[in-house]
């Protein structure tokens, strides 16, 4: 820890402790409401919150109680998922390390992209803890690809890996030879071969796509799936608005132009970057072959989005070089999470959020919330959903998320946002 | 220890482990083949005959060659103790070819799974874990993380005072794990490796282990007066009664000392095997026992031999051979007593150390049972003619019990699984040297196998498994 670094500390520490002390009342409850709080009562004492150290920087003055979560960070050029975070393909724009493009044919409109399948001999999944990974594109989770509803999604595949490969898409694909299985079609692509997987962007909705050779548990674990996003088009929701809600009453001018709005605010070709949209694939993986997770993340680095280390009260510091590091979100912007559960060997995964309730829209293909103010979802294998979060009303502040299985959470599905005013 | 079930995991993946296999696999099947053959070949040929000729010949030429080479100077005028060197520079030679100029690195086959033992685990306060490990296989291995319960947590590795991640093989170093756990709830802690392997532990029903204090080691010392020395010295008064004894008696008393001996072998034999079940791998354990066992046997015996061989020189009477003197013979039992003594009070120390032991009144008592019957087979071969004088006894009894406080102490201070069971077979040894003295004095004053003695072996035994079930650490 540098001198810098200390200083820095302290001047938060003794701003801190003067705005609380500024803040009579109740001594502990107001602490919290000030700062902002760690949503998790108590988190300190229980070492909970990320690397949790009586003071930070204090090798030899370990808190009494230890302190949880990994030790050391990733390396800097490892995959980096606070850019993944982000990252949407859209055959117009995303990631360069990606082939895409868009075009026209017979009327309509065609988004391709050029998908490899490699092995990935050394996956960083934990800090100096690496991961065999077969990979598409050289990436676990793949290339997040981000269409429009009514879109052709064009995948051209090639299998650069010595084991064969699908790519099988969890959309309404209506051509049995298209839907990437052993079975069919083209059956499983080998070494070499290539294959150009076409399917219809439809429905509107947060998707997944993966292999389905088999054994299927090890090419999934393995990392080979990714997210499809299909955006609903906001025309065909003013002209079947039904399709889009689980809703019988009468269809009002007013109710449809409300989901009009929202579609408009799903779509990226309209007002989708009002929102701050981000992808989350819970994933893990079996490092022993024990047919057990040893790590769990979203975006496969586990605690990639916690604290390198915190004071137990509010001040926290970003790992060394920033690899582990919570996102950091602005209290006035709408936050829509596209969520993904890619889990193996666990039957079920879930999504909690710390002092917030969200709105939860099961498999993202309606445009009304199938749960409504909810703190917690739970997904089975390839479930996914759309979760939207408000926190204008919250003071700015670390706020927790993880999956609440215990057990997941300490073994790396544990987030934070960091709520900036 | 791994629980890692293929190579494939490692830094070279799938592809660099199938295709070694296969390269390793086919030298194996074409030299299968060729043996095979040979082997083929020579049931074929016996009816020609040729194979017997071969067969007498041979012999006789190696004969020859070796008495040349034995009797003849080395050409070149090679001190023939420098031949007895030639071989070792030609092997230092060709290890050096081969270090320089590795012939096999095309014939790689991925990498030797890893292989870390958790040898130990030591629980200073209820707030910290320190594990004990050791790197038991061919590579160096790195640890990444440590999980505890399942939940990743901070750890320092120390190896040689400094701080690392990595170990070279052989090498130990202790994991300390900052972590508040409760006592008697079980902990399952789990060393993450670089490439994802990883090693478990159960620490079950742990107690804080609060280390040596000078009350603990007071405590020690007392605890081994009172099990170790204390009845040894009363079972030593036994002594003038049986002076009295007739030979048959005192035989049978010397063969019931036999079988209390034979008991302890069997008792500390075990214990070394499954003692030495946690010294990591790499220091071949059970091998360990076996060489501790026959090392203390061949050891005790030869001083035992040569102690006789003078004692034939000086006397160089017709008698002979007689074995070793009954004082020596007495201080022997004492020595396999007392490293038997030791390795008990190796236990106690180490149970003391790691909180494991409630020294009840009951277990007291039970070690005092248990022990007194080592006094008499301590001093039963100096119960024939002259008494030795009094400070023998004092040495004897000493010798017998106050190894149990040496051993308790050390075992307080550094237990290691290899030490401990070191320690087991250099006393199993030990004794099954004594008790072959013992029949050998035995056999020369009467009759071995007589009803009397075979019973009185049997009670030893009788004795001792009947006493043992008082003292359960």
């Amino acid at each position: 820890m540098t001198d810098e670094r200390s200083q820095a500390a302290d001047l938060t520490a003794s701003l801190r402790d003067r705005l609380v002390e500024s803040v009579a009342d109740d001594a502990a409850v107001s602490r919290r409401a000030v700062l902002g709080g760690l949503g998790l009562a108590g988190a300190g004492a229980l070492g909970l919150s990320g690397r949790g150290r009586a003071s930070a920087g204090h090798d030899d003055d370990p808190d009494p109680h230890g302190s949880f979560g990994p030790v050391d960070e990733y390396a800097e050029d490892a995959f980096d998922p606070h850019e993944f975070l982000t990252t949407f393909n859209t055959g117009f724009d995303g990631q360069d390390d990606l082939d895409q493009r868009v075009f026209e044919r017979d009327g309509q409109r065609v988004r391709e992209f050029e998908i490899s399948a490699t092995l990935k001999p050394d996956v960083e999944i934990a800090p100096g803890v690496t991961f065999p990974a077969w990979a598409y594109n050289g990436q676990v989770p793949g290339p997040t690809l981000r269409v429009t509803e009514g879109d052709v999604i064009r995948v051209v595949f090639e299998n650069g890996q010595e084991h064969p490969h699908t790519i099988h898409p969890h959309v309404k694909n209506v051509n049995p030879r298209m839907d990437g299985i052993p079975h069919n079609g083209p059956g499983v692509i080998e070494q070499g071969g290539r294959f150009v997987y076409e399917w219809k962007a439809q429905p509107a909705g947060c998707h997944f796509y993966h292999c389905h050779s088999l054994p299927l548990k090890e090419h999934i674990h393995r990392g080979l799936y990714g997210a499809i996003i299909v955006d609903p088009d906001p025309e065909r929701v003013a002209r079947n608005p039904r399709e889009y809600v689980n809703y019988q009453g009468p269809m009002t001018e007013e109710y449809r132009e409300t989901l009009v709005e929202k579609a408009r605010l799903r779509n990226r070709e309209y007002r989708a970057d009002e929102v701050n949209e981000m992808v989350m694939v819970m994933n893990g993986f079996d490092t022993n072959f024990d047919g057990e997770n040893e790590v769990y993340a979203v975006n496969t680095q586990a605690f990639c989005y916690g604290v390198g280390d915190t004071d137990a009260h509010g001040s926290w510091e970003e790992s060394e070089n920033g690899t582990i590091q919570p996102i950091t979100v602005d209290r006035d912007t709408p936050q829509r999470v596209y969520l993904i559960n890619a889990i193996e060997f666990d039957p079920i995964n879930s999504f909690h959020t710390h002092s917030q309730f969200f709105d939860y829209y099961d498999h993202g293909t309606t445009l009304m919330p199938t749960h409504k103010t909810v703190d917690t979802v739970m997904q089975c294998q390839a479930q996914r959903g759309i979760v939207e979060l408000d926190y204008s009303d919250h003071d700015p502040g670390l706020y927790m998320f993880h999956a609440h299985q215990s057990e997941f959470a300490e073994l790396g599905w544990m987030s934070f946002f960091e709520v900036e005013a | 220890m791994s629980d890692r079930r293929d190579g494939e995991g490692g830094a070279s993946g799938p592809d660099a482990t199938q295709d070694g296999g296969r390269n390793t696999d086919q030298p194996t099947d074409r030299e299968r083949t060729e043996t095979t053959e040979r082997t083929n070949g020579g049931t074929d040929r016996p009816n020609d005959g040729r194979a017997d000729t071969i067969e007498r010949t041979g012999p006789a030429e190696r004969t020859d060659g070796g008495t040349a080479g034995a009797t003849t100077d080395l050409p070149l005028g090679i001190p023939s103790w420098l031949g007895a060197l030639v071989p070792l520079l030609l092997l230092a030679v060709v290890v050096g070819g081969f270090v320089l100029f590795p012939p096999f690195a095309g014939v790689q086959s991925g990498e030797p799974l890893p292989d870390v033992s958790v040898s130990h685990v030591t629980l200073p306060s209820d707030e910290r874990v320190v594990l004990h490990v050791t790197n038991s296989g061919a590579e160096p291995v790195t640890v990444s993380q440590v999980l505890v319960d399942d939940a990743y947590w901070d750890f320092r590795m120390t190896a040689g005072g400094e701080r690392t991640r990595t170990l070279t093989p052989m090498q130990s170093a202790t994991i300390t794990v900052p972590y508040h756990w409760t006592p008697g709830w079980d902990l399952d802690v789990a060393l993450v490796l670089d490439s994802g392997a990883t090693v478990h532990h159960a620490i079950v029903a742990p107690r804080p282990s609060p280390g040596m204090t000078p009350g603990i080691l007071g405590t020690l010392a007392v605890v081994g007066l009172f099990v170790g020395v204390v009845p040894v010295a009363l079972g030593m008064l036994w002594f003038p009664f049986m002076r009295r004894l007739s030979d048959r008696w005192l035989h049978a008393i010397l063969v019931f000392a036999a079988g209390v001996l034979a008991f302890l072998a069997f008792d500390a034999g075990f214990e070394a095997f499954e003692v030495a079940a946690e010294i990591p791998g790499a220091f071949e354990g059970p091998l360990l026992v076996v060489v501790g066992i026959f090392g203390a046997l061949l050891l005790v015996q030869s001083v035992s031999a040569w102690q006789s061989g003078r004692a034939d020189d000086g006397a160089a009477d017709g008698e002979g051979r007689s074995g070793v003197s009954p004082l020596g013979l007495a201080y022997l039992v004492a020595l396999g007593i007392g490293l038997h003594n030791l390795a008990e009070g190796l236990a106690i120390g180490s149970a003391f150390a790691l909180g494991r032991v409630s020294l009840g009144a009951f277990l007291v008592v039970g070690f005092m049972v248990h022990n007194v019957t080592e006094g008499p087979a301590v001093v039963a071969p100096v119960a024939r003619g002259e008494r030795p004088s009094l400070w023998h006894f004092a040495g004897l009894g000493l010798l017998a019990g106050a190894p149990i406080i040496l051993g308790g102490w050390i075992g307080g201070f550094a237990f290691s699984p290899t030490l401990g069971a070191l320690f087991l077979a250099a006393g199993v040894g030990a004794i099954l040297q004594v008790n072959w003295e013992i029949a050998g004095m035995v056999r020369r004053g009467g009759h071995l196998a007589s009803a009397t003695n075979l019973l009185a072996f049997l009670a030893g035994l009788v004795v001792m498994y009947a006493t043992d079930l008082l003292v359960t650490l």
